[in-house]
């Protein structure tokens, strides 16, 4: 009996603490709202406080820093040359064809 | 980038006397590199960017009676090159993702706790992180994870570094509420993240 009303007690607790502190699936959305939008007051220190008690978020947060900055550099150096000749007379065939 | 080219006319020689297929003929000539250049760098895909430019002048073609004179054709073409590519990324901005994917069960427990298998390595990249961006081989399964998110998402967490938007441009453009695009991206960037551990940090 002691057992499951200490799990009970556990439930509780957890419960009181995702609301007060947030749930890991709702930090994690708030680390990436923070990418794009700012977080009220709110939102910043209940984060905040999330993570000094959770590692899981603080990891994540970091990882989806370094994500985000190789996405940046991907996208800088993905550009491919492209034959612009080529280009330019399959625009007039197609313009043709078209009936212009 | 110089238009003019080894091209023996002048831009001013745009002249409204000249038959329309002249003029519009001239313009494939004159602008379709940097309207290419435009569009690669905003949809970062050689043979979409390609497409993107083609349609830009069909699509003049049909409008130019609505071209006036007095402003430059390349202002022109590139506006109508940034309405395909916005229609572009609404359309995949709209396509629906599976009920199964688009659930968070894998990573979260019913009560919004990690799952014990989802929860996120420890990298150990913090001295090393300039390192890893700088290599190839991580770049490479970087770009095979995101190739492997549905395009909705994908797109969504690619917009951002595709002509430097904040969000709240990016949610004017692709017309959707930023609580959706944020929690579009936090689904994204999970899969994304899982992906690069499982197949990267993992191996």
């Amino acid at each position: 009996m002691w057992k499951q009303t200490g799990l009970t007690i556990r439930v509780m607790m957890k419960k009181i603490m995702h609301a007060l502190f947030l749930s890991c699936l709702k930090a994690t959305e708030l680390i990436e709202k923070k990418f794009h939008f700012k977080l009220s007051f709110k939102e910043k220190l209940q984060l905040k406080i999330h993570k000094m008690m959770c590692d899981a978020c603080s990891m994540y947060e970091k990882q989806s820093a370094v994500l985000e900055k190789g996405m940046e550099s991907h996208h800088k150096h993905s550009h491919e040359e492209c034959d612009i000749e080529q280009l330019k007379k399959q625009i007039s065939l197609n313009l043709k064809e078209a009936g212009n | 980038m110089n238009v003019d080219r080894g091209f023996p006319f002048q831009l001013q020689s745009i002249n409204m006397g000249k038959s329309k297929t002249a003029n519009i003929n001239e313009w494939v000539e004159l602008y379709t590199a940097d309207l290419y250049s435009w569009a690669n760098y905003k949809v970062s895909d050689a043979e979409l960017a390609k497409d993107l430019v083609q349609d830009t002048f069909v699509a003049a073609v049909e409008k130019y009676d609505g071209f006036k004179a007095e402003s430059s054709p390349k202002t022109w073409l590139i506006s109508i090159l940034n309405h395909k590519i916005i229609d572009y990324y609404r359309k995949k901005v709209r396509q629906p993702v599976a009920k199964e994917i688009e659930s968070f069960s894998r990573f979260f427990e019913a009560n919004g706790d990690w799952q014990e298998s989802r929860k996120p390595n420890n990298w150990q990249v913090d001295e090393k992180e300039e390192h890893l961006l700088d290599d190839n081989n991580f770049q490479q399964v970087l770009k095979e994870c995101l190739d492997a998110l549905p395009e909705k998402w994908s797109t969504c967490v690619k917009l951002k570094y595709l002509g430097e938007k904040n969000g709240e441009q990016i949610c004017q453009e692709l017309d959707i509420t930023p609580s959706n695009f944020w929690q579009i991206v936090h689904r994204a960037k999970m899969q994304l993240r899982d992906c690069v551990e499982t197949n990267w940090f993992n191996n």
